[in-house]
């Protein structure tokens, strides 16, 4: 990269500028509202969901050790992947379509990181006091009251981080169960180490590393550029408005002075988590939190200027160009987004909760029985994906003269129940014309003859 | 180590191994577990029994170790190669 050195040696020295701790001022405000509730909800939503039971079984719990994911009602097999996949797929769109609407609303209300940053914020303040205290007593020789406010604070991130980690897991193990381990000290080893290795990543990046995450870990701060147009939503300075920035009394009026709206008092510097001054135009780093909204209108209206000149607007409104919300970007985005949408509700409402799977003995190809019949010997494996149990009646085809012989007569199966049955297939060789056949088992369920499917096995007879 | 080398912090640099490399395993863990019982690839290959949550937990660290040693070696070749035996 031919940079010419006198870049290099600018650009290295703020690079190489040790990290500097970010120190966001509390902000309160319309949009600091949204995000307090914001943050209550979800991390409401996340801390209890684990917990709420529905027919016997915890409501939501993606069961790795049983293999089965339970949503409400229902039930998901690892045959059922394609459905998550499509839901990731779902997901991905909705965030395109909101990215290219309202920018990074994603980050500034509903992302985990800021999310939970926000909440450790909160407990940050409540120990160390506010912005000034914070940076006072870090600056502060370490002194017996220091000691007691930090391991104060870290023992609060701790217990909350190990309390995250411990709901994270009970998504994946029943959580009554862990929980009832986690007393008797009978936790599995790979359970505690999910606990800890959750907890612990929640405590770095919520604590120390926070907005280095968005700027050098996170891949949609990197490309959501990339769906940006002149028409989307972002949070921005009015240059024409503001500058000339400058100081002055509240009483003095800014056009005799020669200056702008901007009273240059870095408030929004202040508050801003990312570290940025948004007056510098819009940056990557930029989370879009409007924490220097909120901090800016406070200011204009203590001054009694009009409100908004840190504000949401777009590109276009900036330049006095009206902006469009119903673009072509946004048809696209919309269209595959019910598109999909619609796919996977149809294809979820026509599943049939029931599988066969047929496994052929690999020992022997064939046999000739006494009677002179010749036979194939299988495993059948019957997978039970209803919410109720079902008796089921298995017949053979495909070819004339196939005789099937189970060894269990009454096939029944539980809700979830997989059962697996040793069967045999004998077929005169009168009927058998060639070395192989494809037999049709079908297996229906007795109470509900749609409930049926046909699954196809290899027969394989003697050479002629 | 040249300028273009130095110019990005440490900590973008450890990210950059160890944090694309954790999602992908992450993608493989699932792909591969979906496809395969961990207990069943254990019994067919007689290695003895463990439980899935351990073999999904191997079975991802394997993955992560994998894709990150990937990413540090393309970060160890993208060094430009006119500083190989130079001294810095
Ligand atoms: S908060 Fe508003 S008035 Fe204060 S420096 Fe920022 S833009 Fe200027
Ligand atoms: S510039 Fe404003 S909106 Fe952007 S991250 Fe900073 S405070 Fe939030």
């Amino acid at each position: 990269m031919g940079t010419p050195s006198d870049q290099i040696e600018n650009s290295s020295s703020d690079f190489y500028a040790k990290h500097k701790k970010v120190y966001p001022r509390e902000v309160h405000g319309l949009f600091a509202s949204l995000r307090f509730s914001g943050v209550l909800t979800l991390l409401g939503l996340y801390y209890f969901i684990p917990w709420m039971r529905w027919d016997g079984h915890q409501a939501v719990l993606f069961d790795l050790p049983a293999r089965k994911f339970y949503i409400f009602s229902l039930t998901f097999w690892p045959q059922d992947f394609i459905y998550l996949a499509a839901l990731l797929i779902i997901a991905a769109f909705a965030l395109f379509f909101f990215t290219a609407l309202a920018g990074r609303l994603w980050c500034g209300y509903a992302c985990p990181q800021t999310v939970w940053t926000e909440v450790f914020l909160w407990m940050e303040r409540w120990v160390e006091g506010d912005r000034n205290k914070q940076i006072k007593l870090d600056k502060s020789p370490w002194a017996k009251n220091k000691l007691i406010l930090k391991s104060t604070k870290h023992t609060l991130w701790l217990l909350f981080s190990a309390w995250t980690g411990f709901t994270f897991v009970g998504y994946f193990t029943p959580i009554l169960e862990l929980g009832a381990s986690l007393l008797q000290f009978t936790l599995g080893p790979w359970e505690t180490f999910w606990i800890i290795f959750y907890g612990f990543a929640t405590y770095g990046n919520a604590g120390w590393m926070r907005e280095q995450v968005c700027i050098y870990m996170c891949p949609y701060a990197r490309f959501q550029s990339a769906m940006f147009d002149k028409n989307t939503l972002i949070i921005s300075y009015d240059d024409d408005r503001g500058e000339p920035r400058g100081s002055r009394k509240k009483s003095a009026d800014p056009k005799e002075l020669g200056l702008g709206d901007c009273v240059d008092c870095t408030l929004c510097v202040q508050v801003c988590p990312t570290g940025i001054d948004i007056r510098d135009g819009l940056q990557y780093q930029c989370i879009g939190c409007a924490a220097c909204v909120d901090v800016c209108n406070e200011v204009m209206g203590k001054m009694k200027y009009a409100k908004g000149l840190v504000r949401y607007t777009t590109e276009n409104a900036i330049h006095g160009i009206p902006s469009r919300i119903l673009r072509p970007r946004m048809f696209v985005y919309m269209s595959l987004l019910i598109f999909l949408s619609a796919a996977l509700v149809y294809s979820m409402l026509i599943r049939l909760p029931l599988e066969l799977d047929i496994i052929r003995d690999r020992n022997a190809l064939y046999r000739e029985t006494n009677e002179g019949l010749i036979e194939n010997i299988y495993t059948l494996r019957i997978i039970n994906m209803d919410e109720q149990a079902h008796r089921y009646t298995l017949t053979a085809g495909g070819i004339e003269g196939v005789k099937l012989i189970l060894a269990k007569k009454d096939l029944y199966a539980k809700s979830g129940e997989v059962i697996t049955i040793p069967a045999r297939i004998q077929i005169d060789p009168a009927y058998l014309k060639k070395i192989g056949y494809d037999i049709e088992f079908i297996l229906t369920a007795t109470d509900n003859s749609e409930l049926q499917v046909i699954e196809k096995g290899r027969f394989i007879g003697p050479l002629k | 180590m040249s300028a273009a080398e130095q110019d990005i912090p440490n900590v973008q640099k450890i990210a950059a191994v160890l944090w694309p490399s954790f999602l992908t395993a992450g993608v493989a863990t699932i792909l591969f577990f979906t496809a395969f019982d961990p207990q069943l690839i254990m019994a067919v290959s007689g290695y003895g029994e463990i439980s899935r949550m351990a073999g999904y937990s191997i079975g991802f660290f394997i993955f992560w170790l994998l894709t990150s040693s990937s990413c540090a070696l393309t970060c160890y070749f993208r060094k430009p190669c006119d500083d190989i035996g130079k001294k810095s």
